[in-house]
């Protein structure tokens, strides 16, 4: 089960102590193979008979299409901006992301707060008034990034959607060169995400190797997290639980308050 | 709130609960100070242009949580800081600002959001030279409301909060409890409370003198230059006026 632990604070309207889906978080920056990874998850795992929801930033019904809006015009600061993404983002997590666990499915978030929280201390916003801000966040299960270089993400974007206005932080980055640019805003933001990995403790995987290759890998970790789900059924919520509780989880049973290292499995897999 | 930035602008801002004379009292200091030659720029609580499609959408559909609400609110918030407030603090003028920030402590807090969060996450706000708090007997604000304006809306009257299936009764007992979270800010931000039972004279007195203080090196405008090329052309310049009495006939 999802304990129902938040990085600061419990929000509003939000009852119960666990759930009997799972958060599954796949960070990582643009190009590094994150939306093929869900989808193959995602196949997997429905292939074994569970439930998957997959759910990406920027999707829901009530700031999403603000949001838009208003990086199409490029008018926004960013605490502005962020504050969007965070309506956003406490929108998904409310009529999406819950509800999928209470009813027992398995959510593949492609991107979370860390997404938010590096994009925006790369442009300036401080970190801590960032971290702050998604202290609302419910912990989730599992946190994977997925490890990459510059080096290599270079073909992998020029062969697909070429260098984006947004990506290659040029909306902050003075300069006209669009490729000093990339390499300069992924280089940053690349490490923002090395840093975070290390503070909240995600299973790091070497995305360098072959897709078939990061797939065995994010099996192997992603089953572990799952495993013990068909014993937990959702009629039993808040009943004496009898499934073999994952010895990391417990150990952390009854915790409140803030931690951000709960997102635990610090060792990189690799 | 910030107060580190050594802004020449001077801000001066307006908190009640609804029907509390607020917003009477702020146009008539609005209107005084532009008598005074003061630059004044004014911002309204909820007006954001980027944001106000956001908000309208959220209500129209009922999408607001409390968090939701929070969130947008202070999206708003923060985009006419940095595109209005701002701006117009640095290059010295007069701001003055209907609702801020502890309209949005209240509104959040009594929706059960952590008031530790929302101090933090306002901590990018421009503490204001002044706060003024317009105190008012429950009962007085509510009677003004209800003799204008009998419809109420969704949010406007609480009902996101379930207080009660009746408007009327719900707006009644949301008023309340923003009444009582603004009773804990007077304190703990050292707002001025205005008795708003006195007369709309005597409040309007206290507030220039209150205000007078800090205008202190604040910039004028003298826009007299164009009144007499206005008369040496024979001219009225009711044309030019902008309808807020900044270019008066001469």
């Amino acid at each position: 089960m999802t304990e129902l632990s938040f990085y600061g604070f419990r929000p509003p309207g939000i009852e119960g102590e666990s759930l009997p889906g799972r958060l599954i978080v796949i960070e990582a920056t643009d190009g590094a193979g994150r939306s093929t990874h869900v989808a193959l998850l995602k196949e997997w795992l429905e292939d074994e008979g569970y439930a998957v929801l997959d759910t990406g930033l920027r999707r829901s019904d009530l700031a999403g299409p603000g949001i838009q809006r208003a990086k199409g015009g490029h008018t926004l600061d960013p605490i502005t901006l962020n504050l969007f993404y965070a309506a956003d983002f406490w929108d998904r997590l409310e009529r999406q992301i819950l509800p999928a666990l209470r009813a027992g499915m398995v959510v593949l978030a492609d991107r979370y707060v860390f997404s938010l929280i590096a994009r925006a201390t790369v442009r300036g916003v401080s970190l801590e008034w960032m971290e702050e801000l998604y202290t609302f966040a419910l912990v989730p299960d599992l946190v994977i990034y997925l490890d990459i270089d510059v080096e290599q993400l270079l073909p992998r974007v020029l062969s697909s959607t070429g260098f984006d206005y947004w990506e290659s932080g040029q909306d902050f980055l003075r300069g006209s060169n669009v490729y000093e640019s990339f390499v300069q805003y992924q280089q940053m933001l690349l490490a923002e995400f090395r840093r975070l990995a290390k503070r909240h403790g995600f299973t790091v995987i070497d995305a360098r190797r072959t897709v078939s290759q990061i797939h065995q890998t994010l099996r192997s970790v992603v089953e572990d997290v799952v495993r013990g789900m068909e014993e937990w059924s959702t009629e039993s919520a808040g009943m004496e639980q009898v499934h073999v509780a994952r010895p990391d989880k417990a150990a952390h049973a009854g915790h409140d308050g803030i931690d951000l290292t709960r997102s635990e499995r610090a060792a990189p897999s690799e | 709130m910030r107060d580190d930035l050594g802004l020449p602008g001077r801000l001066f801002i307006v908190e009640g609960i609804d029907g509390s004379g607020k917003s009477t009292q702020l146009n008539l200091l609005h209107k005084w100070l532009i008598s005074q030659g003061y630059l004044v720029v004014f911002s309204e609580w909820n007006s954001s242009p980027i944001v106000k499609e956001t908000t309208r959408r959220g209500k129209k559909r009922r999408l607001l949580s409390p968090m939701s609400f929070s969130l947008i609110h202070a999206a708003d918030f923060a985009s006419r800081v940095h595109s209005v407030i701002l701006p117009a603090l640095q290059a010295g003028t007069v701001v003055l600002a209907d609702r801020y920030v502890y309209t949005a402590f209240a509104r959040d807090a009594v929706r059960g959001v952590s008031r530790d969060w929302l101090n933090k996450l306002y901590s990018f706000a421009v503490k204001p030279s002044l706060s003024f708090y317009f105190d008012t007997p429950l009962a007085e604000s509510i009677r003004r409301i209800m003799d204008g304006r009998p419809k109420l809306k969704y949010y406007e009257a609480g009902m996101d909060m379930e207080l009660s299936s009746d408007p009327e009764e719900s707006f009644r007992i949301y008023q309340g409890l923003i009444k009582h979270e603004y009773e804990r800010l007077v304190d703990e931000f050292q707002l001025v409370r205005m008795d708003a039972t006195e007369t709309l004279i005597r409040q309007q007195q206290r507030m220039r003198d209150l205000v007078r203080p800090h205008l202190s090196g604040v910039m004028r405008f003298d826009g007299g230059e164009i009144h007499q090329a206005l008369r040496d052309a024979d001219l009225l310049g009711r044309y030019l006026s902008d309808g807020r009495g900044r270019l008066p006939p001469p």
